[in-house]
């Protein structure tokens, strides 16, 4: 299995001089199974270079077949869409995958991204062959080769975390997500941090340790996890209602679940290429003190991580 | 009048080492005007930095006020408008000029951009500044601080884009997003003698005619629209997302190639982020 980073980047993309070396664009992570199964996990700006890359090949024919598995539907997760080129294409396939919401359907949301006045061509005028669907919480289901394995998150409107995985590899997607503690984010607007002092209900409390619960057992024994850390702990006290995790709150679901490696993502867009080494320098004392064995690096745009059968460290 | 460019580029923001020079964020420029007062044309991505930069004055302590001038209400006009920090910060003051027929289709628009489905604040009634909505008709002359403000649309309808004319303290500006002028329209008119010209330019030549439904520009019709209104210096910006610094360079020497073949004495430049230019 390998994997690949487009865009590593959380909330809007940040071209500059300060961001050439992790990179500037939004959500985009590619996995291709040994059997050549793609799947595309977020559809952020990173999503335009990887269609311009697959309309070298097959997708330029209209004989491609892609499954994108969107966490949620923020603008950082979606807003490549209407510029994948192999949309265009008829005779391509792309099915696209989110969590089901009683709300709203995913097809009505990706396609208001696409209507007038905010886009010249209308989701009505992609060629490909587009398949939805829409998945209820915990889905477990397969594409092709790859098992997938779903849970949910903790973040406003609410994201999906996915694992992969195929021929004993597995790779984990957990983005965006809050830590499981303090705030059970739903449906509804938080307009500020919690009061000192709140106690969550109990009831909250119970589902947020389900939530970490499930979500350590979808990370359990993975290769790579892929999490999102955007948030240094000054952000996290700072803003706790933003619905963004620390790379400590990251290495302790690692630990927990036997994870191999860490890929620190959804970098925030503040931060620049420097204070991004220092956080992965920063989270590596924290994992070396915390979860031995546990190895930790930094996404960036370009990264290309081949899942070798090679052996595996015990799990602790 | 002090221009200052925040984002030059068309459609989505083009990070990454090919378009550090001239800068990867989408369309917003910021005008300061004699009288102090501040507008800002389009809330692409390059507002982000335009609004940190700005929370460092006044709007860092809730009393800043600004005029916003959007040219269009596509993406790369508008999604910087959830990342406008000095929106949040209680206090500030704001008015968002919009070519649409009614104030409601205008908020409709913005609002659709901050919903639950896409971004978390919802709706920008969340966001703690006081932002007031104001569409703009067909044509409309206004006025903002030491500045005369004139607004044409080309086309009725949210889609049509408003090319603006600022004139402030004997010196005129002439602003469009999108779409070049043809000889003897409104847009044309409105550029009339004026000392800066800011064209959306996103092609080449080559690239438009591969491209000509898009309704953008070429260089060449950047120019013949800057020669045809009399205008003193022409700046390009909004280039298309998969053109290098190089290849901006190269829009640049055609610009000016094409001005000195035909005995023009125009200037040509091509904004680059957080440059200035005094007119």
């Amino acid at each position: 299995m390998r994997v690949r980073f487009w865009g590593v980047r959380g909330s809007v993309p940040v071209p500059g001089p300060g961001t050439v070396r992790y990179g500037g664009n939004t959500s985009c992570v590619e996995v291709e199974s040994p059997a050549g199964t793609r799947v595309i996990i977020d559809a952020g700006t990173g999503l335009r270079r990887l269609g311009k890359q697959l309309v070298k090949g097959e997708f330029a024919e209209g004989k491609g077949q892609a499954h994108i598995l969107i966490s949620h539907t923020h603008w950082d997760h979606i807003q490549g869409l209407p510029f994948f080129a192999p949309l265009y294409q008829a005779g391509n396939k792309l099915t696209i995958y989110a969590r089901k919401r009683d709300d709203l359907r995913l097809r009505t949301v990706l396609a208001g991204q696409a209507e007038a006045p905010f886009f010249p061509v209308a989701f009505e005028e992609a060629r490909a062959d587009l398949d939805f669907s829409e998945l209820p919480d915990g889905q477990r289901f397969a594409i092709a080769d790859i098992k997938v394995t779903t849970a949910r998150l903790n973040h406003p409107y609410v994201a999906t975390a996915y694992a992969l995985q195929v021929g004993g590899r597995k790779v984990a997607y957990v983005s965006d997500t809050a830590p499981f503690e303090q705030i059970l984010f739903g449906e509804e607007f938080i307009a500020k941090a919690p009061a000192p002092g709140t106690v969550l209900s109990h009831t909250d409390q119970v589902k947020l340790a389900a939530m970490r619960d499930d979500v350590v057992r979808l990370c359990e024994g993975a290769d790579l996890v892929i999490y999102d850390t955007m948030f240094t702990d000054a952000d996290y006290q700072r803003v706790p209602h933003f619905g963004h995790s620390r790379p400590m709150d990251a290495i302790a679901i690692c630990q927990q679940a036997g994870v191999r490696r860490l890929a620190l993502f959804h970098h925030a867009p503040e931060r620049s290429d420097d204070e991004v080494d220092k956080m992965r320098d920063e989270a590596r004392v924290l994992a070396a003190a915390q979860a031995p064995g546990l190895e930790v690096l930094a996404a960036f745009e370009g990264l290309d991580i081949g899942l070798t059968a090679a052996a595996r460290p015990a799990i602790q | 009048m002090e221009v200052t460019f925040w984002g030059v580029r068309g459609s989505i923001p083009a990070p990454g080492p090919g378009t550090v020079r001239y800068g990867g964020n989408t369309a917003c420029v910021s005008v300061r005007l004699q009288s102090g007062d501040l507008l800002i044309f389009d809330l692409g991505t390059g507002a982000r930095n335009l609004g940190n930069a700005l929370l460092e004055g006044p709007f860092g302590k809730g009393q800043g006020q600004a005029t916003v001038l959007l040219s269009l209400t596509q993406w790369d006009h508008i999604q910087g408008f959830p990342f406008f920090t000095p929106f949040y910060v209680a206090g500030n003051r704001f008015t968002v000029y919009g070519g649409t027929n009614h104030t409601t289709e205008l908020e409709a628009i913005l609002e659709k951009q901050m919903a639950a489905q896409y971004f978390p604040v919802q709706t920008y009634r969340n966001m703690p500044a006081a932002i007031s909505l104001q569409s703009l008709p067909v044509e409309n002359t206004f006025t903002v601080g030491s500045a005369t403000i004139t607004a044409v649309r080309r086309d009725p309808g949210p889609l049509g884009a408003t090319t603006y004319r600022i004139e402030d303290a004997g010196k005129s500006l002439a602003y469009t997003g999108h779409g070049a002028c043809q000889p003897g329209d409104a847009r044309s008119a409105l550029m009339k003698d004026v000392d800066v010209l800011i064209h959306e330019c996103s092609f080449s030549h080559e690239d438009w005619l591969r491209y000509p439904d898009r309704g953008l520009s070429s260089v060449d019709q950047a120019v013949n629209c800057a020669t045809a209104a009399g205008a003193a210096k022409l700046v390009l910006f909004h280039y298309d997302q998969d053109y290098t610094d190089a290849e901006v360079d190269a829009l640049l020497s055609r610009g000016q190639h094409l001005a000195k073949e035909r005995g023009s004495d125009l200037q040509i430049a091509a904004a680059a982020e957080r440059q200035t230019l005094t007119v």
